[in-house]
């Protein structure tokens, strides 16, 4: 595909736009940035199974809750572990059970591999809330955030939002771009044959039980590092960051945005959460609203909003 | 000549019933083999069982020397086996160049590298228009392949089929569909691109049969009636009243 300068100069400034996004706006707004770029590489995770491997999982908030736990309890029992490698762990903790528990689910489809993948989250949940020695149940573990320390930079004080801001975007942003190039290669065209036509993906040579375990392997792995981000965020990390309501978030993240879209599901995300703070400060009962937007994209805007930006077809478009 | 393909004694029966019931088949390198029966005959299942798709319940399948029976389609495809299906079975949403390249990677053994970008690969690139040329879809190749025609979504098919080069091609009806005159380009172009290679050909229609293959074998509700040549098939007593006689 052909770059247009145009195009290049309209990334360039939203990049600009993001870097100086704490010069410009209240530390309030800051907040908001930060959850919706953790949310945008949770979505974008899950549409990497959604949108392009064909896979719809209703658990997914399996692996989100496994980083963030991984990190929590690594940030209040092993002191001095340095963040960077707090966030890598919790990101492996969504790999490897993403890979054990992919290799039961993938073997199913369509509807199965829904419930399936539910049921494992449903597991999860029920050990993050009845293993209350260790995870504390619904009352959750709370712990201060801890200093980022940078060669040549040294001590970042987390405390400080803005830099916790820049540490979500330069992480999110390496999973995201990351996914997208996965999508350029051979592997990510694999993964749309499979969405595209699994029995003739087969008889190419392609081995789609492998094809849809790696895909649900790097989705988990991103899918942790979200977590571990959003505990290191909000400080503390309960069971509703495994729960069924945060397994649909992304399902509604993608919707809204668009899972045709590469970017679909990073403008659903901040679509779901821009919306959320703004109809919460009014009224109580936002859920309603939201609920009701979703209601009108699935009947009338089915390719999300991206569709909106998007005229073309584009051929790895979902459902 | 020597044989490439070794059915023996093949059974399948899918929950009591028995589509196939001891069937041995023997394909020479080179040859076009043609497998025709009447409807429900099992000459689907036992492509699909050749392939892959389904395990046999018993009896085995024989590639040159090696044992393929129960293995993985994906497995089958990669020893140089590839088929094409009577309901066309291609990627829908990508175009044609993206459905022939997606086959190309899997000829080179590129499927799992996730380290290089696949839009910048020359070599898969010419390999990928060199058989869009050879299938005359040059002029479709950036059209999604549920936009096009029937009649090219059959080549897109054969496309396919063709691009990992295989050793032994099976076509499972590749005129269905098509008319008189699509029938007689679709003989010639299945002819040239079969030179010198193995066919296995599942076919209905007897023009096609008698204008391609060397040997025909003769399937009847599960077992084997005739095999022979196209002339000592319709010179065969029992296939005439079994299969041929009713036209």
């Amino acid at each position: 595909m052909r770059h247009l300068p145009l195009r290049r100069l309209a990334w360039l400034l939203f990049a600009a736009f993001l870097v100086l996004f704490p010069s410009l706006f209240r530390e309030i707004r800051v907040h908001i940035a930060t959850e919706v770029l953790t949310y945008a590489l949770f979505a974008v995770s899950f549409n990497l199974l959604f949108g392009y491997t064909g896979l719809l999982p209703f658990g997914h908030a399996g692996f989100f809750g496994l980083g963030a736990y991984a990190a929590a309890l690594i940030i209040s029992h092993i002191h001095g572990m340095p963040v960077l490698v707090t966030l890598l762990v919790g990101a492996l903790a969504g790999f490897v059970a993403a890979i054990i528990i992919g290799s039961v689910c993938v073997r199913l489809s369509g509807a199965y591999f829904a419930l399936i993948s539910l049921s494992f989250q449903m597991f999860l949940f029920a050990v993050a809330y009845e293993w209350r020695s260790v995870t504390n149940g619904d009352d959750g573990m709370s712990f201060v955030r801890p200093d980022l320390y940078l060669p040549l930079l040294g001590k970042i004080s987390l405390q400080n939002f803005n830099n916790l801001y820049y540490l979500t975007l330069v992480l999110a942003s390496m999973g995201i771009i990351g996914c997208y190039f996965v999508l350029k290669t051979p592997l990510g065209n694999a993964m749309v044959c499979v969405r595209e036509k699994d029995v003739r993906a087969s008889f190419l040579g392609y081995n789609v039980f492998l094809v849809k375990l790696t895909a649900f392997a790097i989705s988990g792995l991103m899918a942790g590092l979200a977590g571990g981000l959003f505990a290191i965020y909000q400080e503390v990390v309960a069971t509703t960051c495994i729960d069924n309501n945060m397994s649909m978030i992304p399902v509604l993240m993608v919707v809204i945005g668009g899972p045709s879209h590469f970017l679909g599901p990073v403008l659903g995300a901040a679509f779901y959460v821009v919306l959320q703070d703004w109809i919460s400060s009014m009224t109580g009962y936002w859920m309603i609203i939201m609920g009701a937007i979703f209601v009108l994209i699935i009947l009338y805007l089915q390719g999300g909003l991206a569709s909106l930006f998007t005229s073309s077809r584009v051929w790895r478009g979902g459902e | 000549m020597r044989t490439i393909l070794k059915v023996d004694h093949l059974f399948k029966d899918f929950s009591g019933l028995e589509v196939l019931a001891g069937v041995s088949i023997e394909i020479r390198e080179g040859e076009r083999h043609a497998v025709i029966g009447p409807n429900g005959s099992g000459k689907t299942t036992l492509f699909n069982i050749i392939t892959g798709l389904y395990r046999p319940s018993h009896g085995r399948i024989y590639f040159f020397d090696k044992d393929i029976s129960g293995w993985p389609a994906h497995r089958i495809a990669r020893t140089g086996i590839s088929r094409s299906f009577q309901v066309i079975n291609v990627f829908p949403k990508m175009t044609v160049y993206e459905n022939v390249r997606s086959a190309v990677v899997s000829k080179f053994n590129r499927r799992f590298n996730w380290v290089s970008l696949l839009d910048r690969d020359k070599p898969i690139e010419e390999e990928t228009f060199r058989i869009i040329e050879l299938l005359s879809l040059t002029d479709v190749s950036d059209v999604p392949a549920f936009e096009l025609s029937y009649g090219k979504q059959r080549h897109l098919e054969l496309a396919l089929t063709m691009s990992r080069e295989p050793v032994l091609i099976m076509l499972d009806e590749p005129t269905a569909g098509l008319n008189s005159e699509e029938t007689k380009g679709a003989i010639q172009l299945i002819r040239r691109l079969t030179e010198g290679k193995t066919l296995l050909l599942v076919e209905h229609d007897m023009d096609v049969v008698f204008n391609l293959a060397d040997r025909v074998t003769v399937l009847g509700y599960g077992t084997i009636l005739a095999t022979g040549t196209p002339d000592e098939i319709q010179a065969h007593e029992e296939v005439k009243k079994a299969y041929l006689g009713r036209k």
